[in-house]
C-alpha cells in the first residue's frame, strides 16, 4: 500500500466512524506501526486544512475525527434549526479552569479554590459531559474524584490536556489592574 | 472617598460568583497593586456591596459573610500596634489572602480564555459516533424467477419431510394413565372384604405396576390407616407391611 491508498482509507473510515477513531485502532485494521500512521493522519490534517475542503480532520484524546470547517459555520448552521441554550455560566467555567489544571480534584478542592460552593456549576458541567466522576480519591470519606472528559477537548480545541497552557501563565497576566498578557 | 451611600449606588448590582469574584472585581476596578491592598478601603468598599445587596433583597451567601469576617479581622490586626518580633511570625496578615487571591486568580484568568475558546471551536460539526456493529448478510441472493420456483420447490419438499405420514391414520392420543388414591383406597377395602389381613406386596409391587401406582397405593394404605379403617403392622425395617381391617 501507498500513502496515497492509506490516507484513502483513513479518510473512508474517518467518514463511516462518526465519532473519534483511536490511532490504536487505525494502526490495527491498516496493519501498519502507529508511528507511520500518525505521521500519516497528521500529515492529512495539514492537507484538508489547506485544501479548499469543508471538512477537516481533528486530533483529539488518542484519535481523530472528521468535522466541518469553523468557516463554514454561517451557512451549515442554516441547515439546522435553533435550539436556544443556555450557555455555561461564569461558575461553571470558573469550576472547569480549575478541573482542568487539579485532575483528578476533589469537590472540596473545587470549593477551596473558588471559595464559593459549587455544585450546582459541577453538575451543570456533568450534564454538558465536559466532566465525569474519575474515582475516588483514598482518604477519609472516599471523596469523588473530577476529570475533564473528551469532550471537554473537543469543546475547547484541545489535542490533549498537555496541550493547556502554564497555568502560571495567567498569574502573570494582570498586575495592577492592566492587562499585560 | 466618597459616600458610603455614592459607592454603593455606583456598584453595580451584578451578581458576583463568589466573595473573590467580587473582591477581584473591586482589584481590578480600583486598579489596586494586589501584592498590596488598600485593606481599609478594600473592606469599606466589599461591606458597601453586601449593605446594597441586602437592601435589594438580595440573598447573600454564606461564603461572602465569611469573607466579610476575614477582611475585617485582617484590618482590625493591621491597626493593632505591632508587637514586639519575637511574638510575631512576622507575617503580613494580608499574606494568606493574597496568596488565595493569587490562585483564585489564575483559575479566573484561565475560565475567560476558555469562554473564547469556546466561542470560537463550537463553529464545528461532527457526526454522530456509530454503534461498534454494523449488520452484514453475507449469503448473496440471486432471484431470478428460475431461481424463485427452485427455492419454493425446495421449501415444499422440505416441508413434506417434516409433516409426519401417519398422522391420517392416528386415531387416539396416547394419555398419561390416571391413578387416584380414591381408587387405590376402594380397591383396598374390597380386597379386605375378601381377606381379613393383607400383604402390601401382595396388592402392590413394582414387578406388576408402575411406579405411580404403588405411591399411590402406598398413600392409599396411609390415608386408611389415618382414617382408622385399617391397622398397619412392620416387624422389621423394610419389611412387608400386614394391613388389617378394623372392625367398628
Amino acid at each position: 500500500m501507498d500513502i496515497r491508498e492509506i490516507e484513502t482509507i483513513i479518510e473512508a473510515m474517518l467518514f463511516a466512524a462518526g465519532g473519534p477513531v483511536s490511532l490504536e485502532k487505525i494502526s490495527d485494521i491498516l496493519e501498519l506501526d502507529k508511528k507511520t500512521c500518525r505521521s500519516i493522519a497528521d500529515n492529512m490534517i495539514v492537507k484538508f486544512q489547506e485544501s479548499g475542503r469543508g471538512i477537516t480532520i481533528r486530533e483529539i484524546g488518542k484519535g481523530y475525527q472528521m468535522c466541518s470547517k469553523a468557516e463554514c459555520f454561517d451557512y451549515v448552521r442554516k441547515l439546522f434549526s435553533i435550539r436556544q441554550k443556555q450557555g455555561l455560566s461564569q461558575a461553571a467555567f470558573e469550576t472547569l479552569a480549575i478541573i482542568a489544571y487539579n485532575q483528578p480534584v476533589t469537590r472540596a478542592k473545587i470549593e477551596a479554590l473558588r471559595g464559593v460552593n459549587s455544585d450546582s456549576a459541577l453538575s451543570k458541567l456533568i450534564d454538558c459531559s465536559l466532566v465525569i466522576e474519575g474515582g475516588r480519591m483514598e482518604a477519609p470519606g472516599r471523596p469523588v474524584l473530577y476529570k475533564t472528559t473528551e469532550n471537554f477537548l473537543r469543546s475547547f480545541g484541545y489535542k490533549t490536556l498537555s496541550d493547556l497552557p502554564s497555568i502560571e501563565m495567567f498569574a502573570a497576566r494582570i498586575d495592577n489592574g492592566d492587562k499585560v498578557g | 472617598m466618597d459616600s458610603v451611600l455614592s459607592n454603593a449606588c455606583k456598584l453595580k448590582l451584578q451578581n458576583f460568583e463568589g466573595p473573590f469574584d467580587l473582591l477581584f472585581h473591586l482589584i481590578e476596578k480600583n486598579k489596586i497593586n494586589i501584592y498590596d491592598i488598600p485593606i481599609n478601603e478594600i473592606t469599606g468598599q466589599y461591606m458597601d456591596y453586601l449593605f446594597a445587596m441586602r437592601e435589594m433583597d438580595m440573598e447573600i451567601a454564606s461564603e461572602f459573610l465569611v469573607m466579610a469576617s476575614t477582611l475585617l479581622h485582617i484590618k482590625s490586626r493591621m491597626l493593632l500596634p505591632e508587637r514586639k518580633p519575637e511574638e510575631t511570625d512576622g507575617e503580613d496578615p494580608r499574606e494568606q489572602l493574597i496568596i488565595r487571591l493569587l490562585e483564585y486568580k489564575k483559575y479566573k484568568e484561565f475560565s475567560r480564555e476558555l469562554k473564547d475558546r469556546q466561542e470560537k471551536w463550537k463553529k464545528l460539526f461532527y457526526k454522530a459516533a456509530e454503534f461498534g456493529e454494523i449488520e452484514w448478510d453475507e449469503v448473496k441472493f440471486d432471484l431470478s424467477s428460475y431461481n424463485l420456483s427452485n427455492i419454493y420447490a425446495a421449501i415444499l419438499q422440505r416441508n413434506e419431510l417434516k409433516t409426519n405420514k401417519n398422522t391420517g391414520k392416528m386415531s387416539q392420543i396416547v394419555q398419561r394413565e390416571k391413578i387416584t388414591i380414591k381408587s387405590k383406597i376402594k380397591e383396598i377395602l374390597n380386597l379386605l372384604l375378601k381377606k381379613s389381613m393383607l400383604k402390601f406386596s401382595e396388592v402392590f409391587s413394582l414387578k406388576r405396576q408402575s411406579k405411580t401406582e404403588v405411591v399411590t397405593g402406598f398413600l392409599a394404605v396411609l390415608e386408611l390407616a389415618k382414617a382408622k379403617k385399617v391397622s398397619l403392622e412392620q416387624r422389621r425395617h423394610f419389611s412387608d407391611i400386614e394391613i388389617k381391617a378394623l372392625k367398628k
